[in-house]
């Protein structure tokens, strides 16, 4: 028989005596790199060897305390060379999507306390989370807005409180600060525009780049996305509003962030349950090939635009059953949030996008 | 300060009729997971919590534990390495193999091997000992404590490659992995039958307990490995 073990490859005779070394050399870095790879070999071990008295029975060490310490150094580097190569693209992907929900979290509260604090002094600025931010930064007090700004009126006219000098201070950093967050933000932003097509061509191609990074981060990799069948990509990120559903003994929710694609979203509600299936279906096939390395396959775009625009023309009117009321689920958590903050004067990002939810995005004839 | 010794390496440290769970520390000044550090007689001794450590309940159980200090010992479901660390304490002349299969666990685990000269860490899944029978030896004792639903499975095919004739396993059930609803009295009872004999290899049951009030729903088994001469 012969075997693998992670110092050189063994003949064993039947009643396991050594026939044959073939011992590898004791180069820490070459044992351990063959230690990984030995993992896909068909030779490894069928059972437990003792493979301390087959080292040193071979000579590939002499003493017991050799045996452990080579081994232990070896261990140790592989298992870090294997920890960092689990740091793969679509982990780093996974990192920056989270990473902006912190951010958002952290820029809706700051903004919150400045919109309240800043209102003590200038009630009548009507602007809100980073537009907010940006104006306080720059001018702090009311009385520095200049004469050419759109403000300046509003701004001397003021019924606010006078803002002394350390108070004004205080405010200006605590702006600034928040003018940083947003640009983290930006900068997170940026970062999954400028990645996604790498880490997944034919998933961005479909779904955009800041959906395809949601559902990505939401499966927890894009290989575990691509193992869900299609009907669990159409809900991936409903939680929320599976649970007020649950609450309500209403029926469950036909889709999480993939509501958020343009094609659901732009849709009259009565499409939209075939629109989602439709798209599902399509981000499964395109994460599967994705997953496994494929490049760029524009024809699954062109076909889901040819599907959605059939389910448009066969269902061009609401359906006439009468309405059963029921409560309509919102968004996933967290989906809109990438394609809304384009605009720039956005109100405060998530907390409020994901709070009314009245739109129709759940119930949806059978 | 007066210091009782329980079994190989394993303590008790008795502070005011207080009686503390512990070993000597093998790497001083270096507390683990925020655990007490504690100087008898020039010697500093480690707190162990068996609330965060089933082998530190099972010692409190009563369990006659079968780690000496110079046994060799495959810890399958190593965390980042609380109770890895207690072992490591009482192995002064051992070493103890520390199967984890969460790359993010184990990045700390690796840090308490860079600290520790006789823990060998291995990132692998316990499911598939063939994909380490390549590093580890035959051990006197296998440790497992995963929490998964096959875990008799996992400690049956475990001790089939790597545990010595009569060699001892040590081994936590959680009746909540396996089933919620039945309740843990049969749970414990299906898996202690599975392990009897589902998986080709024999065990005799030395100890059986429930780890409560460190655990709940928890069972605790210490089985010897039999081996059946017949087979092969
Ligand atoms: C209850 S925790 C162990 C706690 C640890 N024994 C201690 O007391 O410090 C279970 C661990 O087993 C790991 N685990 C679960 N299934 C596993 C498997 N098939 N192979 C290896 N590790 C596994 C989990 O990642 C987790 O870290």
């Amino acid at each position: 028989m012969k075997a693998v073990t992670w110092f050189g490859t063994l003949k064993l005779s039947e009643n396991g005596d050594v026939e044959e070394c073939s011992l590898l050399e004791k180069d820490p870095e070459q044992l351990a790199q063959h230690m990984l790879l030995a993992v896909e070999n068909e030779e490894l071990p069928t059972h437990g060897l003792d493979l301390r008295e087959l080292a040193l029975a071979c000579g590939f060490v002499e003493l017991d305390e050799d045996y452990d310490v080579l081994l232990r150094e070896i261990c140790i580097k592989a298992a870090k060379r294997q920890i960092s190569m689990t740091d793969t693209d679509d982990k780093r992907i996974i990192q920056a999507v989270e990473a902006m929900d912190d951010v958002d979290k952290a820029a809706n509260e700051l903004s919150e306390r400045l919109t309240e604090w800043y209102g003590v002094y200038f009630p009548e600025l009507e602007l809100t989370a980073e537009s907010m931010a940006r104006f306080v930064a720059r001018f702090g007090s009311r009385e520095n807005v200049p004469e050419d700004h759109n403000m300046f009126s509003k701004a001397s006219s003021s019924m606010g409180a006078e803002l002394s000098l350390v108070d004004e201070d205080l405010l200006r950093n605590f702006a600034t600060n928040l003018c940083g967050i947003y640009d983290t933000r930006k900068n997170l932003e940026q970062y999954i525009m400028a990645n996604m097509g790498a880490v997944a061509p034919n998933l961005t191609n479909i779904a955009g780049a800041p959906l395809g990074a949601r559902l990505i981060s939401l499966a927890g990799g894009l290989k575990k996305l691509a193992a869900f069948p299609s009907s669990t990509v159409q809900v991936i990120g409903a939680n929320n509003a599976l649970f007020k559903h649950l609450r309500s003994r209403a029926p469950s929710p036909k889709h999480g962030v993939i509501f958020n694609h343009p094609f659901i979203k732009g849709a009259p509600w009565w499409q939209r349950g075939k629109i989602a299936r439709a798209l599902a279906a399509k981000i499964s096939l395109a994460v599967r090939m994705d997953a496994y390395g494929g490049k760029l396959d524009p024809s699954i775009k062109v076909n889901l635009e040819r599907k959605v625009e059939s389910i448009r023309k066969a269902h061009p009117e609401p359906p006439k059953k009468q309405s059963t009321k029921v409560t309509q689920p919102g968004p996933g958590r967290a989906g809109g949030r990438p394609a809304k903050k384009r605009g720039g004067q956005k109100k405060g990002g998530m907390n409020k996008g994901s709070k009314n939810t009245n739109d129709r995005s759940g119930g949806r004839p059978a | 300060m007066k210091v009782e010794q329980l079994s190989d390496g394993i303590f008790e440290v008795i502070i005011d009729d207080r009686k503390i769970l512990s070993t000597h520390n093998l790497y001083p000044g270096h507390s683990v997971y925020g655990e007490r550090l504690m100087d008898v007689d020039g010697i500093e001794y480690r707190q162990w919590d068996p609330h965060r450590s089933k082998l530190g309940a099972m010692v409190l159980k009563g369990f006659d534990i079968p780690i000496e200090y110079d046994s060799h010992v495959l810890y399958l479901g190593a965390a980042s390495g609380t109770t890895v660390s207690h072992v490591s304490d009482i192995l002064t002349d051992g070493l103890v193999y520390a199967v984890e299969f969460s790359p993010r666990t184990m990045r700390d685990l690796i840090k308490l091997c860079d600290q520790r000269p006789n823990i060998i860490p291995i990132l692998a899944d316990a499911n598939q000992p063939r994909s380490y029978a390549h590093i580890v030896e035959t051990v006197d004792v296998i440790f497992q404590d995963v929490a998964q639903p096959n875990q008799a499975e996992i400690a049956a095919i475990n001790s089939k490659y790597f545990l010595e004739d009569d060699g001892h396993l040590m081994l936590s059930i959680k009746s909540r992995s396996i089933d919620t609803v039945a309740s843990p009295k049969k749970v414990f009872k299906d898996e202690v039958k599975k392990l009897e004999g589902d998986f080709g290899v024999e065990f005799e049951v030395l100890q059986r307990k429930e780890l409560d009030p460190f655990h709940e729903d928890h069972l605790g088994v210490l089985a010897r490995m039999f081996v059946d001469e017949d087979e092969e």
